[in-house]
């Protein structure tokens, strides 16, 4: 300050002559008093906007203002006097002069004409320096677009030289202090160690420490504390909760398709599981990609990777559109821009209708990227888009599970051989009458003792609608009364009928007898039965059928007839019943003489034969064969919502985007900026289910060759730690977005994040390990000056809390919060005036038990026609477009809900139950305890007098139950600034 | 790009917008609403009210801001005939089709039903009557609404890209048929802000059966922040979502609540000064227990006399619904509120004017519900002299077919090759039509007016040039009326 002084003095003193030399630094310091200001005012507007330079003169660097523009050198330094710059800023004339909208006052012209007598310096840290080849336009593929950062290939920069004491924590350190020393800025000091242990724990986790975890960090004195902590919370699985979530915001993550009947994606809700299992295992960020891009198309795909491909089924879907065709290229357009931004952050999508207007994104790169999506089938509702899981592990467990059981039902089979052969030889002996030798041999002849309606016009039945005696089914029963009609009875148009008789009351009851000579082997019903049916033979109940079927069946009855067929009459008699739609009934009876069960034989002759005992030992293998047959080997198919492809498509360059104006064919090819390799696509056959086309976009995406996904994920992880990016536009790296704040600091994170085995857990560590992060919020007034918008981190950025965590933290101070992880999603309470913006209010939302209403917020049903209101309130992301950066705003909406929800009002009453519970009969202690809940420190002196006072105040003024009053204090703390805002 | 005059993003060339600073002002998270309309009309502005830069004034985003053309409108009431009128048996007369009931001709149609060639047609269900001085031909559905024809400009010609309701609606109310946009509503909002910061700047009312499909997909603000979506309004009952304390707290508690809050919020904020979202937070407290008295005030009928009550048909069982929501649409803006929507019709099926099955019942009932209420809504208007500031909008999201959509009965399949709309007030001429449809209204013959048309005749009303208003998202200057433009509709402007 003294030095500058005296330089001005200095000046004045000298007047115009200048007469004194002056030092480097004073030129410069003349430039930043006197020059810039000028410069800024007046003309940068026109030559140093950095797409719309006039007259292709950039006047913010000292390189630009010696280069000169169209109409020549704009200064000569020789004779600065002469120079074209100070013509037209003197010139009168309109078309000429300089700046265009008003001469400047003949003092600042004086200034100018100083400053070139000085040699024009300036002071390198406010040049803004133009790029190479400026003229050049930045939506075509040259070298000023070449030489664009983010289209350069990654380097690893070195680390900066450290000149401030002993060297920082982490290397990030040296690149922040780098830039501040340049700016002559210091960082702030230390935050608490309670601030820094909130902040890790919001940002890893989501919600905030315990008391006691406060209090344990407060007191340790290791120096690696912080890093135990960080490894504390990076094991914790509420991790992957918290960090999945941002990536679910990135691939517009919904559970329903929008438009008119907004149905749900079934199962969809595993992709999100599988997201926080990938961020809770530490999964490669290079690997997390390929399965989600091609999880289906790498060597045999495990579950997850399939699942990963849910990535493809995430947006919204209109399944009744206008124009199908063009349906099809929205759909593929969706997850062309997904893919870009989120992946890439280059906005592909602006280069659907025509090329890139401003970044070097020709239409034909849009097209050709687009054909790696081409061949995935469309959306679909219910289970279309199904795909099952093969999981090798339950695969080989199936089949270990099948060789034990074959193996058991061999070894019962065996056992009831040996007993069949003995029994078989020793009745053949004692029964010679039932012949049992001849039957074994020679295929069985079969004998149709009633024909079923299907081989014959039908079989004369006598039938009766009106309710019989009792035993209408007994062979000896009179049935002349009935009448008589051909088989089969019931209404036309029933499936699989063959109606001979019309039968359309709701009952009906049929006989028919046939003779015998012989007992035969076997026998089979073949029967139709709409709806429930009961066959009787002889007068017993052989057969009880419910429901209907659609066909005849063949049903074998042998053991159940065994004991009732005789030589001579016997009578069949069957009573089929109707509820509604079609009706019918028929059976046949087939008999054959083949060799009868021996089950069946044992069962009548068994006790003779073999005695009591020895009987029952048989029955028991023969029951332990048919139980284990009952029970059926599970081989569960478990299915996700995932991707898959169907046919071959070609793809063409669309005029206008529009599906009708096909321009050249095209094939899949990566943008061309990005200097991508030939790509190796394998030649499949016609008919292999993918293509592998998506496999080799994906290897792309994370090949070390690639410049932007390590430089995009980098730059992402540093964001949700420290409030925003190194590129502020997360998701735009093009020459719309921001520039990095810190280049090479973002090259050094992305070549960290590459070579450290693309894990993310890694780099979560260096970062939150660097005095940075250990960086105060608070205010400086004189780094507040020179970067207002915090570009060279002086502070730490305060935050206010995304929508799940301030949801979740309410929840966790009333100590209700549900940890379950994973599966369906659940639904939280929604009040009637929510419900009934829906078209159809009453189905609209679901129900969650109540324990289940208070699991974590990215478990709750993300609905796009009806969003959780709260959240939703909190600036809960866009269900349709990728969303990378939230927005945070305040409006009084917010307000009311947090002062007049059930919600709010019945978590305040809950943690004025916690509170009476653990502090009981101490009003401070509640006071003290509700605010250190809320806020991780302990409650300050005046704040507990106020809570006190309120409390008196509320019981007092308001005439509350002390109960009451408390509730009412519980809501305000609920309601603080420092509960919602970080420092 | 628009920027409110008032709105100076930092680092900028000579006061110019570099364009990536307004991305993140508008909507890249590290900003948010300060409410410093309110602190200063409140003398709550303390010297921490600007931006992290110490020196730039903090806006609300819903502060009120100065369109930069001359404005015609001020005011935007939209009634959303939800589900479809039929224009040929309301609005657009055609004497001829009457003959031709039940006979088959060959036209193209596209609804629900798909692409069709021909079909039956159902000859106008409704005789026609000249009305007014300008002698336009108007239904018997709407007998009251004849009365006001004067005031009214016809749209005939009104074209959309879809005939299937959802995609339908998202066109209508957002300009596309893809979903993530925002609404119309959400753009006056963003380009205007609200004049009166104790009630919402974008009201939006439903019908008693439910909301329309798509819900609140009709009023989000898509990709700009929430603080622009529409806020629903109940007409009777609750209001707005939590306005009222769950727990039925007296405004006494309420009162002591915030008063303490705020000494323990200001404790906080001492050493925080220069975040101005913390104290824009302890301002909506104040804001929020404002709103809890006005709101109620606004929708406080009792006091309008007896004539008003029958000017909308409160005193009638059928009309009393709608009745009230365009009295309370009056008396919000008069109260300053710029962009308010009520819809006629809700839910699924008859519930709305979706006229796919008794298409006498079905018209007879839903105008029968709205033509006192919207007649008085317009003569009323103009007998305070809000008209001339207040553009009114009447129409569905799509038409009616000319032809049965179903072997027997009259109902009609949806129809956007062709279908009528209306505009009154806010500067738009009165008296007139525009645009025709072929003789039996099943498509757009002279002058075609695309959905487009009308959201850019909207936005100039109220004093934008509808190509400029513009929204920096995703690497594009997005505007409502799409990236190819669209012009207003210049013959209605008067």
């Amino acid at each position: 300050m003294l030095r500058a002084c005296v330089l001005v003095l200095a000046w004045s003193v000298s007047g115009l002559a200048v007469a004194q030399p002056l030092s480097d630094a004073a030129k410069v310091e003349f430039f930043d008093r006197q020059v810039f200001g000028i410069l800024k005012a007046r003309c940068f507007s026109c030559h140093g906007n950095k797409r719309a330079l006039k007259g292709n003169f950039r006047i913010t660097s000292r390189k630009g203002l010696l280069r000169g523009g169209d109409s020549g050198a704009a200064v000569n330094l020789d004779q600065p006097g002469e120079s074209h710059l100070l013509a037209l800023l003197r010139s009168s004339e309109d078309g000429e002069r300089m700046p265009p909208d008003g001469r400047l006052p003949a003092a600042q012209i004086e200034v100018i004409a100083r400053w070139l007598k000085l040699g024009a310096p300036y002071n390198p840290q406010l040049e803004i320096r133009g790029v190479a080849n400026e003229g050049l336009p930045t939506n075509q593929i040259n070298d000023r677009t070449r030489s664009y950062w983010a289209f350069q290939p990654l380097q690893r920069p070195p680390l900066p030289t450290w000149r401030e004491g002993p060297l920082p924590a982490q290397p990030i350190d040296t690149f922040i202090g780098e830039q501040l020393r340049q700016r002559g800025l210091r960082p702030n000091g230390l935050a608490s160690r309670t601030q820094w242990l909130r902040r890790a724990h919001y940002d890893l986790l989501g919600l905030p420490p315990t008391p006691a975890e406060v209090r344990a960090y407060e007191l340790v004195e290791a120096p690696d504390a912080a890093t135990r902590v960080v490894d504390r919370l990076l094991a914790s699985p509420k991790y992957g909760e918290k960090w999945g979530r941002h990536w679910l915001d990135l691939v517009r993550y919904a559970e329903t398709n929008g438009y008119e009947r907004d149905t749900n994606k079934e199962l969809v809700w595993k992709y999100r599981d599988y997201v926080i299992r990938s961020f809770n295992a530490d999964k490669p960020y290079d690997r997390f990609v390929l399965e989600q891009i091609a999880g289906d198309e790498l060597p045999a795909p495990s579950p997850d990777a399939i699942i990963a491909t849910g990535f493809y089924r995430l947006g919204i879907w209109d399944d009744d559109p206008a124009d199908r065709e063009l349906a099809r290229y929205d759909y593929l357009d969706d997850i062309l821009r997904t893919t870009g931004e989120t992946m890439l952050a280059m906005t592909l999508g602006c280069a659907r209708c025509h090329d890139h207007k401003i970044d070097p994104i020709p239409q034909a790169d849009y097209y050709s990227m687009l054909a790696f999506f081409a061949d995935i089938t469309p959306q679909g509702s219910g289970n279309r888009n199904h795909v099952a899981l093969t999981d090798l592990e339950a695969k080989a467990d199936y089949e270990r599970r099948l060789a034990a059981r074959q193996t058991e039902e061999m070894r019962l089979q065996k056992g009831i051989d040996v007993w069949e052969r003995e029994l078989l030889e020793k009745l053949a002996k004692a029964k010679p009458e039932l012949q049992l030798k001849i039957k074994h041999h020679g295929k069985p002849q079969q004998q149709v003792l009633i024909p079923a309606a299907t081989d014959k016009s039908g079989t004369n039945w006598k039938y009766t609608l009106k309710k019989p005696a009792n035993d209408w089914f007994e062979l000896a029963f009179e049935d002349r009364s009935w009448q008589q009609g051909p088989a089969g009875f019931g209404t036309k148009g029933t499936p699989g009928s063959r109606v001979h008789t019309e039968w359309k009351s709701k009952a009906i009851w049929l006989r028919r007898d046939f003779r015998l000579t012989t007992i035969p082997g076997r026998v089979k019903l073949h029967i139709h039965h709409d709806e429930d049916a009961e066959v009787y033979l002889n007068g017993k109940l052989i057969r009880r059928f419910v429901g209907y079927v659609t066909s005849y069946q063949q049903v074998d009855v042998t053991a159940e007839c065994f004991e009732l067929l005789q030589t001579g009459r016997n009578t069949l008699a069957i009573h089929c019943r109707q509820t509604g739609g079609g009706q019918y009934i028929d059976a046949g009876f087939i008999a054959d003489d083949g060799q009868v069960p021996t089950a069946v034989l044992a069962a009548k002759y068994g006790r003779e034969i073999l005695g009591v005992e020895r009987l029952q030992t048989y029955q028991m293998l023969v029951r332990a064969l048919g139980d284990l047959k009952k029970r059926k080997v599970e081989k569960r198919t478990e299915f996700a919502m995932a991707v898959s492809e169907a046919g071959r498509h070609k793809t063409w360059i669309l005029n206008r985007g529009n599906p009708r104006l096909k321009g050249d064919e095209v094939g899949p090819r990566l943008p061309q900026i990005l200097d991508p390799p030939q790509l190796a696509i394998p030649s499949v056959n016609a008919k292999a289910p993918t293509t592998f086309k998506r496999r080799a976009l994906a290897k792309w995406l994370v090949s070390k060759r690639n410049r932007l996904t390590a430089r995009v994920m980098a730059n992402r992880l540093w964001q949700h730690h420290f409030g925003r990016g190194i590129v502020r536009s997360a998701n735009n790296f093009g020459y719309l977005g921001d520039l990095p704040t810190h280049p090479r600091l973002l090259n050094w994170l992305a070549t960290e994040l590459m070579h450290g085995d693309w894990r993310l857990k890694r780099v979560h560590r260096l970062l939150m390990t660097s005095r940075l992060y250990q960086t105060s919020s608070q205010s400086n007034p004189a780094a507040l000056r020179a970067d207002p918008t915090n570009d060279l981190f002086w502070r730490f950025n305060m935050r206010r809390l995304a929508a799940e965590e301030i949801r979740d933290s309410i929840l966790n101070l009333t100590g209700q919060l549900n940890f379950r992880m994973g599966g369906a999603s659940i639904y939280s309470e929604v009040p009637d005036d929510v419900l009934r913006t829906a078209s159809r209010p009453g189905a609209a939302w679901g129900k969650s038990s109540p324990a289940e209403r208070n699991r974590r917020s990215i478990y709750i049903f993300v609905k796009r026609s009806l969003r959780e209101p709260f959240l939703e309130s909190f600036d809960w992301a866009d269900t349709d477009n990728t969303c990378d950066v939230r927005f945070v705003t305040t409006v009084p909406t917010q307000t009311l809900t947090m002062l007049n929800s059930k919600l709010l009002n019945d978590a305040s009453e809950q943690l004025a139950q916690r509170l009476v519970i653990e502090r009981p009969n101490d009003l401070t202690g509640q006071v003290c305890r509700a605010l250190e809940l809320a806020t991780s420190r302990s409650a300050l002196q005046a704040e507990v007098e106020e809570g006190v006072a309120l409390l008196s105040e509320l019981r007092e003024q308001l005439d509350l139950e002390p109960v009451a009053a408390l509730q009412r204090f519980c809501l305000l703390v609920l309601n603080l600034n420092e509960f919602v805002y970080l420092d | 790009m628009y920027l409110a005059p008032n709105r100076h993003p930092r680092n900028t060339f000579c006061g110019r917008l570099a364009r990536r600073e307004l991305l993140h002002q508008v909507g890249g998270g590290f900003t948010s609403l300060a409410l410093s309309g309110l602190m200063s009309t409140d003398g709550f502005l303390r010297s921490q009210a600007v931006a992290a830069d110490g020196a730039t004034p903090w806006q609300n985003p819903l502060a009120v801001k100065s369109p930069p053309l001359p404005a015609k409108a001020k005011n935007v009431i939209f009634l959303f005939m939800y589900g479809g009128p039929s224009h040929v048996d309301t609005f657009d007369y055609k004497p001829e089709m009457y003959d031709l009931d039940g006979k088959t001709v060959k036209i193209k149609t596209f609804g629900r039903g798909g692409r069709k060639d021909g079909g039956r047609v159902v000859g106008p269900k409704w005789k026609f009557k000249q009305y007014g001085e300008c002698g336009k031909w108007v239904s018997d559905l709407f007998p009251h609404l004849g009365g006001q024809v004067d005031k009214i400009a016809f749209l005939h010609s009104m074209i959309a890209d879809s005939p299937i309701h959802g995609s339908a609606m998202l066109m209508m109310n957002s300009g596309s048929v893809l979903s993530g946009r925002p609404s119309l509503g959400s753009w006056v909002n963003y380009g205007l802000g609200t004049e009166n910061e104790n009630l919402p700047g974008y009201v939006v009312m439903l019908d008693p059966t439910g909301g329309p499909i798509s819900g609140a997909k009709n009023w989000t603000s898509g990709y700009m922040p929430a603080s622009y979506q529409g806020v629903v309004f109940n007409a009777t009952g609750t209001t707005i979502l939590d306005l009222k304390n769950h727990r039925g707290a007296s405004r006494q508690e309420q009162r002591l609540l915030i008063d303490r809050l705020r000494s323990f919020n200001d404790r906080h904020l001492e050493n925080r000064q220069d975040n101005t979202a913390l104290s824009a937070r302890i301002a909506s407290y104040e804001l929020a227990f404002r709103m809890q008295s006005s709101v109620p005030e606004t929708v406080a009928f009792e006091n309008e006399p007896e004539h008003i009550h029958q000017l909308y048909g409160l005193n009638q069982k059928r009309t009393a619904d709608f009745g009230r929501k365009c009295l309370l649409a009056r008396r919000l803006v008069e109260r300053g509120v710029r962009f308010i929507q009520i819809y006629s019709g809700g839910n699924h099926n008859d519930a709305n004017w979706d006229a796919h099955g008794d298409l006498v019942k079905n018209h007879n009932y839903h105008a029968g519900n709205t033509d006192l209420p919207i007649a008085g809504l317009l003569a009323d208007l103009e007998q305070r002299g809000l008209l001339d500031e207040t553009l009114i909008i009447w129409g569905g999201e799509f038409g009616r077919q000319p032809t049965a959509e179903y072997a027997k009965g009259t109902g009609r399949d949806h129809n956007s090759f062709g279908f009528t709309m209306w505009l009154a007030g806010g500067g738009i001429k009165g008296g007139m039509s525009l645009g025709t449809t072929d003789e039996l209204g099943s498509a757009a013959v002279e002058e075609p007016l695309h959905v487009k048309r009308l959201h850019a005749t909207v936005l100039r009303q109220l004093g934008f040039d509808p190509n400029a208003l513009s929204y920096f998202y995703r690497g594009l200057d997005q505007r409502l009326v799409g990236p190819e433009g669209a012009e207003p509709i210049h013959q209605l402007i008067s």
